[in-house]
């Protein structure tokens, strides 16, 4: 169960009946549980268009998608027994604009929108919105302000917190921590980890941060040009030769290890994934 | 949404293309005038014709214009129709004794109600359409179910006959004449040539220049908004609206949910272009250069003297 590809293309009609292909022949496995992914990848590379397919929002032109059992593919919507909506409810995904969700009055009913769409009772979404609200890192206070005199910041918070609210089993963002300050990026990321952890949900992050990827993910998943040129281990890709060549860099931890390994030509037998291990290696070496 | 024709630009190569934006609007306009003078049957005959042929030469697909005239398919059967029925001036050209009796409204209503729900299983949707109504026609004027409790006539006038020709012909002409200016002229070329047309105007103080602009900003952001509801949408549906289903009260709230991020994106969206437009110093009403300069060429004249010809010969017959 979960999520599999199975040879997806998708194309985006032009004006001419060319069109453009931004998935090609993309084929992978997302379990329902326990997965902590980072899409990365340059801009205009699918990955959107990817995480779009996850909830059957676009539907493949070519290939198929199941997503818990239901297997979506470009003729899916002729059948009228199967009902994409409840997938939804299912893989959450929050979108990358914030500009592009909110629209009631206040924040509380924004948030409990989704929940009320999805049959959720009136008292119960409102517990939830309280709940998530916190999470996501604001108080509450903000459910009776207008979501659209918050500022960028908040208002992606708002919207994660809308997406939160629908306790999806599998939650993908699209660049969740784009428009954030330093502080309530690493906030955010600990949040999705700890949601992560503590419920063994999956979850999937688009993001152009290397540190984020190798500081949180179990498995990463590079796109180029619409097609998958790598699904794996994090820590493998960075020690790829090529990986200027996806336009990717190496995270700041690695990039350190590699010039005091350079410097004092020592070899380092194994690497640390933040900067607490780091520094708690550093201090083995100075005690 | 993205099957929007009117107005849009469909690269190519003809001499459509080559004209002078200036040449095509105005010859738009003398062509319209011309079609209005004509009111006899052979030389409205003629003036499809000539379109004809300027789509065949212009290398246009008649698949195109069909594409532009298929919304007004709708406004052009209900003004036929009307013209038709409603018009009692001139001689009866025919008439037919209609039966309403019980029997007949409930064929009627079946029928009706058959076509209406079996209609999207059909793809000649016009043509089902046609015939259902063919149908309801029979079975008044033919059958009489029971016993009828009233009849009546109907009665189709030569002159109700001779005005829906002729508002049909008349309105299929111009829709085609404006859908080939559209495909052949690129938005921002039409706005130019439009920026010229209406120079004269300038004399009794309209500010031309500003309406040009805002219409090259409008035809500018039709896709771009276009683009932006189709974010929304799949935003929301993230969220659990199901745009394709739902009672009216659901509609009422999928709809709500679509519009307000849309307006709020738009103003947005043009507050942003508004400084963009200052920071590279625009100036309202101030003189400007031009990147593209429009020339006129001899296919140009050729054009209009061709057009106005038209326009003279019709305006001639019409008086004579």
């Amino acid at each position: 169960m979960g999520i599999k590809f199975n040879r997806v293309d998708y194309k985006y009609q032009g004006i001419d009946n060319k069109g453009y292909l931004a998935l090609s022949d993309v084929s992978l496995n997302i379990d329902s549980v326990g997965e902590f992914i980072t899409l990365i990848g340059e801009t205009g590379s699918g990955k959107s268009t990817l995480v779009q397919h996850m909830n059957a929002l676009l539907l493949p032109t070519e290939g198929s998608v199941d997503i818990f059992g239901i297997k979506v593919h470009k003729d899916v919507k002729k059948d009228k027994k199967i009902k994409l909506n409840p997938i939804r409810k299912q893989v959450g995904l929050v979108f990358q604009f914030p500009e592009y969700q909110l629209f009631e009055d206040t924040v509380l009913k924004d948030i409990i929108f989704g929940p009320k769409n999805f049959g959720v009772p009136q008292e119960e979404a409102i517990k939830k919105a309280k709940e998530m609200i916190k999470v996501v890192g604001l108080d509450e206070s903000y459910l009776e302000r207008s979501p659209f005199n918050l500022s960028g910041g908040e208002k992606k918070r708002v919207s994660i917190a809308g997406i939160l609210a629908m306790e999806p089993d599998i939650l993908i963002l699209d660049e969740p921590t784009s428009g954030l300050d330093p502080v309530g990026r690493d906030e955010l990321l600990k949040v999705f980890h700890d949601i992560h952890l503590k419920l063994n949900k999956t979850v999937i992050i688009i993001t152009h941060d290397m540190n984020t990827v190798y500081e949180y993910a179990k498995r990463v998943l590079v796109m180029r040009e619409g097609t998958l040129v790598y699904d794996g281990d994090p820590l493998k890709l960075f020690s790829r030769k090529n990986i200027e060549a996806w336009n990717l860099d190496v995270p700041d931890i690695l990039t350190l290890i590699h010039k005091v390994e350079e410097t004092y030509d020592v070899s380092f037998d194994r690497l640390p994934r933040n900067k607490a291990a780091l520094a708690k290696m550093i201090q083995e070496v100075l005690v | 949404m993205k099957n929007i024709v009117i107005g849009r630009y469909i690269p190519g190569d003809s001499f459509l293309y080559r004209m002078d934006p200036r040449t095509k609007i105005i010859t738009l306009l003398i062509l319209m005038v011309a079609t209005f003078l004509i009111d006899d049957f052979t030389r409205m005959i003629g003036a499809l014709g000539v379109i004809s042929v300027l789509l065949i030469i212009g290398k246009i697909g008649i698949k195109r214009i069909y594409l532009g005239l298929r919304p007004l398919m709708f406004l052009l059967l209900f003004t036929f129709s009307f013209q038709i029925f409603f018009n009692t001036q001139g001689d009866i050209v025919y008439d037919q004794v209609v039966y309403y009796s019980w029997g007949n409204l409930l064929a009627i209503t079946f029928v009706v109600l058959f076509w209406f729900f079996t209609k999207r299983f059909t793809k000649f949707k016009l043509a089902y359409f046609l015939i259902t109504v063919a149908l309801v026609f029979y079975i008044f004027g033919y059958i009489n179910i029971g016993d009828a409790f009233s009849t009546g006539t109907l009665a189709i006038h030569e002159e109700g006959l001779n005005m829906a020709f002729f508002i049909m012909m008349r309105l299929i002409i111009i829709v085609t004449l404006s859908t080939i200016l559209t495909i052949t002229t690129k938005p921002t070329d039409l706005n130019l040539g439009l920026e010229h047309v209406l120079k004269p105007l300038k004399i009794i103080k309209v500010n031309t220049e500003e309406i040009a602009m805002i219409i090259a900003i409008s035809l500018r952001y039709i896709p771009t908004l276009l683009d932006e509801a189709n974010k929304i949408m799949l935003a929301q549906a993230s969220r659990g609206v199901d745009f394709s289903e739902g009672k009216l009260k659901d509609k009422v709230v999928q709809i709500v949910s679509l519009l307000v991020p849309m307006f709020i994106i738009s103003f947005k969206r043009s507050d942003e272009l508004a400084n963009a437009m200052e920071a590279r110093s625009f100036v309202p009403g101030q003189f400007r250069t031009k990147l593209h300069q429009l020339t006129w060429t001899a296919l140009d004249t050729v054009a209009i003297t061709v057009s106005s010809i038209v326009m003279m010969i019709s305006l001639a017959l019409r008086i004579m």
